[in-house]
């Protein structure tokens, strides 16, 4: 007989009795009424080795008194988990893509940041991507010419390409078909290609997407990116000298910023931008008389795009001279005062919606203490949501907005800026701003996305050598009705 | 006697009084009564009168002489008190220097010729020519007599002139006996007079220090000690032994034993740590002892001898094996309010991040999850809770086995280990929880448990040795990640043990040619950190066999450097005991020959300053080669290795590796981040950090990812804000290039190391101490990281738990005579060195008053704010135990 002491955990079991004549199995069995811990499960050191079941207590040596130490708990043994995890490392290209939550650069084939960064900024419009990827060879109207259709295609094989790949793509295909159907892409200098105005790549672009979407039924209202983009104007032409006045309306697809010495916001650049001489033959002067024209809009695009006019053509240098001064812009743009009468008609019920909708987010929860009129609203809610959603779904096969329950309100949310940097058009670096779906500002500098805060966006306003906005992109809020 | 005149006397004293006393306002005056007079009346009667002294002494009338003589003597006396210029009678007696010398050259041997010969000497003290020695030469055949009679400087002047001597004598093979009687008056009259510094210096340059043994005493021991062991370290070897050995017998002789122990240990010489026990009597100093021996990180027996009952005996040996540790440092952590587990997230802080808060990917990426399992294994060490790994049982089936399995394949051998590294040292605790992993059929997550086994009983020793007994049946497993968790797990354990038993089952593997590469470097690598400084010839012979035996191909295998790591461990800090070995070395394979050597030369010169070794690896790294060749990693890291061990030795490093970094290849530019890393190990130099910052955005790959493991070495356990601030923005600057942010995070964790309250140090007790187990972790490490891609990046990257064996709390904590902890106030600044001066300076500037337990930064040091309480050791680092003050009284 011998008595050791056993530590197991942090308790010391004192005085246990071994007997020697019978194997350390029964050892064991004695620790298990004391400790619980099954006698497999135990582990008993004895001085740098491991009791075994079947031993000979004579040859292991222990002696009188002495302490051992034993391991073993009697919990659950850890598994594995039947569904094994997926990690991001193991999952083809694609789906990394899709895990960063933005899309690839665009590799710089030489000076071709221009197209780049236009190419990031349209891209974030959703409509037109659905619109492209429905665009095939056998509907499109005769009147559309091999390159235009050629460079349709490029595009929607682009954007195909940057939303599968996580590396930077490269647009060659596109940069060929582009510069077949407008040639002065193809500029070169010093044997290279030369740096190209965006804005030109951007309106070149859309007008040859839009002459190609269109339906064959070539009526004027299935223009999906006129749908998308196009702004009508109505605009009052008056002869101060004469008196004469006349109306006209046009579509274009941007405002223009004009920048002059007192234009230091956005919104003072449209108004500017709207108003404007010109000079042409009056038929009551039989002579060329000024004329003063002011524009109001007359239909709201789903995407407002705002042009800064910063270049200007300098004849003493013979190049395109920048306008360096500092236009903020808001985030969050009201156009509301730059529309027609009717227009403004039709707005007010959506946003008067909309901001009932907004003060109830902010404050005004206790619905209990409300009045009659609040709770009807609120249950007028409930349904107009629902259909607010399976109306956005038909949205999104290219309807125009004017269908279903979604209203424009007038107010536009900053989605996407095409920045340059430098001093003339035909030089320096183009950039893209681009904001995601979650809501994440990505910065596209050719091959390299990067995460950007919102803050820094409405940093590019200008008024330095920084980045400052030369295209910027809003996207139309709605409120459902 | 009689014949001098008074007034004279008087006269030369009211003149040394106007010199030194009136000087300032009469100054100008004086000059100009000078230039006009050339004299002052009384000066010139001095001059007079020494005149006549000249003459007389040439006189042939003895009594004349003789007279002169003293008169001479007590003019000369009178004026050499005050050195601010030339004394007077000296300056006068120039002229004459010559006449005397000549005279005293035919004088016959007579009492006279010896006093004249006295007076000489003093005269020499300024006019012999230089190199003449005349000074000590008139002084040897003089009269003798009290040496301080003539002045502090003429002292010196001797003191040198004996040094000069006595190399000439040397290496003439001549007689040095009479220089030595003048040397011993001298140094006691150094030590008598405040100048120990100066007895010192001529005892180490006459090679006698044992005289110092006779003239210390309680009033300047402590002085003479001081000097003696900060002088050591820029003292080429033997010498610096043989200062430290003088350094220890005056401890003991006052029984200054913690002091003696310090020194024994930092000689390595276990015969005196044995002197220090058996000398000392009190038990409760043993204690003391106990905690210094168990805070060095070296296996100590204590025997009978040293502690004669047997109950006594395991209490200290308690101490010894650091069974306490962890208690002490959970009591640290509570005093601190640090208990509250940290999850990796609170260390990336990513909120404080540009636009990615809050957008965690919705997939897992194991590359993540596996940074994440380091942060929180190094960030909660110790603690015994974590929010990963430790989470009860009864959530456990969702999560605690989860994020075991939420890492992959290598990567769950990494988590299972990080439960040995949060119940560190505790290791009843560890081993219940690491339990439910031995029964994984799971081999990496087995793998992770024996190696987690070792982690968690890294520096404790027990006597049922419960990792050898559980891992010890692995080493041979069929799986090879199980033998590697199971190798490296006893080499972490039992690091510096010279434990025989795991040598003969390790030594076999060495040289089994079936067994693979990893395993086999692994297994070198823990012989060399269980023989860590032991120069044990069986286990070199093993490697240098093993490393003979690989193939051309293995030899170009990353992991085959750890065999010539494993080879120079053995060696750490042993110096010229490698040079058989190095020997060896020449023979192997050209491919790793070069390699071999750096390695095995900086890990015998570890830490020992010595300059003549970095210039040899500075030259190593000045050559430029063709491509290929590695070993220049391994010198960098050896200049740092070397250089670490003292303040102005580590700063010349931290300039040459500058220099280095312009000039140097790529091989040498990654290694120069992990040099400085090592350098200012846990130790946050702005200047570093700076070059560290820099570096982190290099266009190379290599070199950024070495510089950011760096900046999280040299912060390691500081949680220092500018670097947690680089080390984020770094994050976010490489957030898209998985291998850089991998690397970032590991450092954030080590920023972070046990919330702050750890340090990789391997130096204590006042940076005087530098233990071996420490460096060798630290320095496997900084080999691993020469190759990032293939080990770390790779599926080695365990290796980072090595350095476990450098992680030490960096507390004060002080303990009653009962080893409780008691909280008392402590005054802690930054530590000023006082070597060398006189008096009792202040130790401590910009001090702040605190209660222990406190947190000790580098270069800081602590005193006791109170006189309640007398400390048992002067070094307040580490556990220390008070006792009361009998002589304190309550005010």
């Amino acid at each position: 007989m011998l008595t050791v002491s056993v530590k197991w955990q942090k308790k010391v079991f004192e005085g246990i009795e071994i007997d020697v004549s019978l194997p350390p199995y029964v050892f064991k069995a004695q620790l298990y009424d004391l400790t619980g811990v099954p006698p497999e499960r135990q582990k008993i050191m004895v001085k740098g080795g491991l009791l075994k079941d079947d031993a000979d207590w004579s040859s292991i040596g222990v002696k009188d008194g002495q302490k051992l130490m034993m391991m073993g708990t009697a919990d659950e043994i850890v598994k594995a988990p039947e569904k094994a995890i997926v990690f991001a490392e193991d999952l083809p290209e694609e789906e990394q893509a899709t895990n960063l939550g933005y899309s690839a650069g665009l590799v710089n084939l030489g000076n071709t940041c221009y197209m780049n960064s236009t190419v990031q900024c349209l891209k974030s419009v959703p409509e037109l991507k659905s619109a492209l990827s429905n665009y095939s060879l056998a509907g499109r109207s005769n009147d559309v010419d091999q390159t235009s259709h050629m460079l349709t295609v490029a595009t929607r094989e682009l954007f195909g390409d940057l939303d599968r790949s996580v590396n930077a793509v490269s647009p060659t295909q596109f940069w060929m078909v582009l510069r077949k159907k407008f040639p002065q892409f193809s500029q070169l200098q010093n044997g290279m290609h030369m740096q190209q105005d965006a804005e030109e790549c951007w309106t070149q672009l859309l007008y040859t997407l839009s002459q190609s979407l269109k339906a064959p039924t070539s009526s004027e209202d299935s223009d999906a990116v006129k749908a998308l983009f196009g702004v009508n104007l109505r605009s009052r032409v008056h002869c101060q000298e004469s008196g004469e006045e006349s109306s006209e309306t046009e579509s274009v697809y941007s405002l223009k910023c004009h920048i002059s010495h007192e234009v230091n916001h956005l919104h003072e650049g449209l108004k500017h931008g709207l108003k404007g001489e010109l000079e042409k033959t009056s038929p009551a002067l039989g002579r060329t008389a000024v004329y003063l024209k002011e524009s109001l809009i007359d239909s709201l695009p789903r995407y407002l795009t705002v042009q800064f006019v910063r270049f200007f053509w300098k004849r003493e240098t013979n190049q395109k001279a920048k306008i360096l001064r500092k236009v903020d812009y808001p985030l969050e743009l009201d156009i509301f005062d730059l529309c027609s009468e009717d227009l403004r008609k039709k707005l007010e019920a959506p946003r008067q919606k909309l901001r009932d909708e907004e003060g109830k987010k902010l404050g005004l929860q206790p619905k209990s203490s409300s009045k009659d009129s609040d709770v009807k609203m609120t249950d007028a809610e409930a349904p107009s949501n629902e259909s607010g959603e399976s109306s956005t779904a038909a949205q999104q096969e290219g309807g125009s907005s004017e269908k279903g329950t979604l209203h424009m309100t007038g107010i536009y949310d900053l989605v996407s800026v095409l920045t340059h940097k430098g001093r003339s058009a035909d030089s320096g670096h183009y950039v893209a701003w681009v904001k995601q779906e979650s809501g994440k500002w990505i910065q596209y500098d050719d091959s390299y996305p990067s995460i950007q805060r919102e803050e820094d966006i409405t940093k590019l306003s200008g008024g330095g050598d920084w980045h400052m906005a030369y295209i910027i992109m809003y996207k139309a809020r709605f409120v459902s009705m | 006697m009689a014949p001098v005149p008074d007034p004279n006397n008087v006269g030369g004293g009211a003149k040394r009084d106007e010199a030194t006393t009136k000087v300032p306002s009469k100054d100008p005056k004086k000059k100009d009564d000078k230039k006009e007079e050339d004299l002052s009346e009384e000066d010139l009667e001095l001059k007079q009168n020494l005149e006549l002294y000249v003459e007389r002494v040439q006189d042939p009338n003895p009594e004349l002489q003789k007279a002169a003589l003293e008169s001479m003597r007590q003019e000369i006396r009178a004026s050499t008190s005050s050195m601010t210029s030339v004394p007077k009678p000296l300056k006068f007696l120039r002229p004459h220097y010559g006449t005397l010398k000549e005279f005293h050259k035919n004088m016959v041997e007579s009492d006279l010729k010896k006093l004249l010969a006295d007076i000489l000497s003093v005269l020499a003290l300024t006019m012999s020519a230089e190199g003449e020695r005349e000074s000590l030469g008139y002084r040897l055949t003089g009269s003798g007599g009290d040496i301080g009679s003539w002045g502090h400087e003429y002292v010196r002047n001797l003191a040198g002139e004996i040094a000069e001597e006595y190399t000439m004598r040397q290496s003439e093979e001549a007689s040095v006996d009479d220089l030595m009687d003048l040397v011993k008056q001298i140094v006691a009259f150094h030590m008598k007079h405040n100048a120990e510094t100066e007895a010192v210096d001529l005892l180490m340059d006459v090679e006698d220090l044992d005289l110092l043994l006779q003239h210390v005493d309680r009033a300047n021991f402590r002085r003479t000690c001081n000097y003696l062991t900060s002088s050591a370290k820029y003292l080429p070897g033997p010498d610096d032994m043989l200062v430290l050995d003088i350094a220890y017998m005056i401890y003991m002789k006052f029984e200054e034993h913690p002091n003696a122990l310090q020194v024994a240990l930092f000689l390595d010489n276990m015969q005196y740590v044995k002197q220090v026990f058996t000398s000392c009597t009190d038990l409760l100093k043993k204690k003391q002892f106990c905690y210094m021996i168990s805070r060095h990180g070296i296996t100590f027996e204590l025997d009978p001898e040293m502690v004669a009952d047997k109950d006594d005996r395991d209490i200290l040996q308690d101490i010894v094996n650091n069974t306490k540790l962890s208690e002490g440092y959970l009591t640290l952590a509570r005093d601190i309010e640090v208990m509250e587990a940290k999850t990796p997230e609170d260390i990336y802080k990513a909120h404080l991040l540009d636009g990615r808060a809050s957008s965690g990917p919705s997939v897992d990426s194991a590359r993540q999850n596996l940074a994440a399992t380091f942060v929180n294994a190094f960030v909660n060490a110790g603690f015994g809770q974590d929010k990963l790994m430790t989470v009860p049982s009864d959530a456990a089936s969702g999560s605690a086995g989860n994020w075991l399995f939420k890492n992959k394949e290598h990567g769950k051998t990494s988590a299972a280990a990080s439960l040995g590294m949060i119940l560190l040292w505790d290791v009843d605790a560890g081993l219940t929880q690491l339990d439910k992993y031995f029964h994984s059929t799971d081999n990496p997550v087995l793998a992770g448990a024996l190696l987690g086994v070792g982690i968690n009983n890294c520096g404790i020793k027990s006597d049922c040795d419960p990792a050898l007994a559980l891992l010890g049946e692995y080493i041979d497993n069929e799986d090879s990640s199980v033998r590697i968790g199971a190798i490296m797990g006893l080499g972490i354990a039992y690091a510096g043990s010279q434990n025989d038993q795991i040598r003969s089952s390790l030594s076999p593997i060495l040289n089994d040619a079936t067994a693979p590469l990893d395993v086999i470097a692994f297994a070198a690598l823990s012989l060399g950190m269980i023989y860590v400084g032991s120069c044990n010839e069986e286990v070199a012979q093993s490697i240098i066999f093993a490393l003979m035996d690989r193939s051309e191909a293995q030899l170009g295998d990353a992991l085959t450097r750890f065999l010539p790591l494993g080879l120079g461990l053995l060696y750490l800090g042993k110096q010229e005991s490698v040079e058989a070995t190095a020997e060896v070395s020449k023979t192997f394979n050209e491919k790793i020959r070069k390699y071999c050597d750096m390695t095995l030369l900086s890990c015998a010169y570890a830490g020992t300053g010595n300059v003549l070794k970095v210039q040899d690896l500075l030259a190593q790294c000045g050559e430029h080669l063709e491509k290929g060749d590695i070993h220049q990693g391994p010198a960098v890291l050896g200049l740092a290795m070397v250089a670490m061990s003292e303040e102005l030795g580590l700063d010349m490093a931290i300039r040459s590796l500058e220099r280095v970094l312009q000039y140097g290849e790529q091989n040498i530019r990654r290694a120069v981040p992990l040099a400085l890393g090592l350098l200012c190990i846990s130790n946050p130099k702005v200047n570093v950090m700076d070059t560290l910052s820099r570096l982190s955005h290099d266009t190379d790959s290599e070199v950024a990812m070495a510089a950011i493991i760096s900046l999280g070495l040299i912060g390691a356990g500081t949680n220092n804000a500018r670097i947690a601030g680089m080390l984020r923005n770094l994050s976010s600057y490489y957030y898209k290039d998985a291998s850089l942010l991998f690397c970032v995070r590991i450092a954030q964790g080590f920023v972070h190391m046990g919330k702050g309250l750890l340090t990789l140090s391997p130096f204590h007790s006042e940076r005087l101490l530098l233990s071996p187990t420490a460096l060798a972790g630290i320095v496997t490490l900084l080999h691993a990281c020469l190759d990032m891609k293939s080990i770390i990046l790779g599926k080695y990257h365990y290796v980072l738990y090595f350095l476990v064996l450098a992680m030490q709390p960096r507390m004060m904590l002080t303990v009653d005579e009962n080893l409780k902890p008691i909280s008392v106030p402590v005054r802690v600044g930054q530590a000023v060195d006082v070597v060398g001066q006189a008096g009792r300076p202040k130790t401590i500037t910009g001090f702040q008053t605190h209660s222990t337990p406190v947190l000790l930064a580098a270069g800081e040091r602590a005193e006791l704010a109170t006189d309640k309480y007398i400390p048992l050791s002067p070094i307040l680092e580490g556990f220390i135990i008070l006792k009361e003050n009998p002589d304190y009284r309550e005010e």
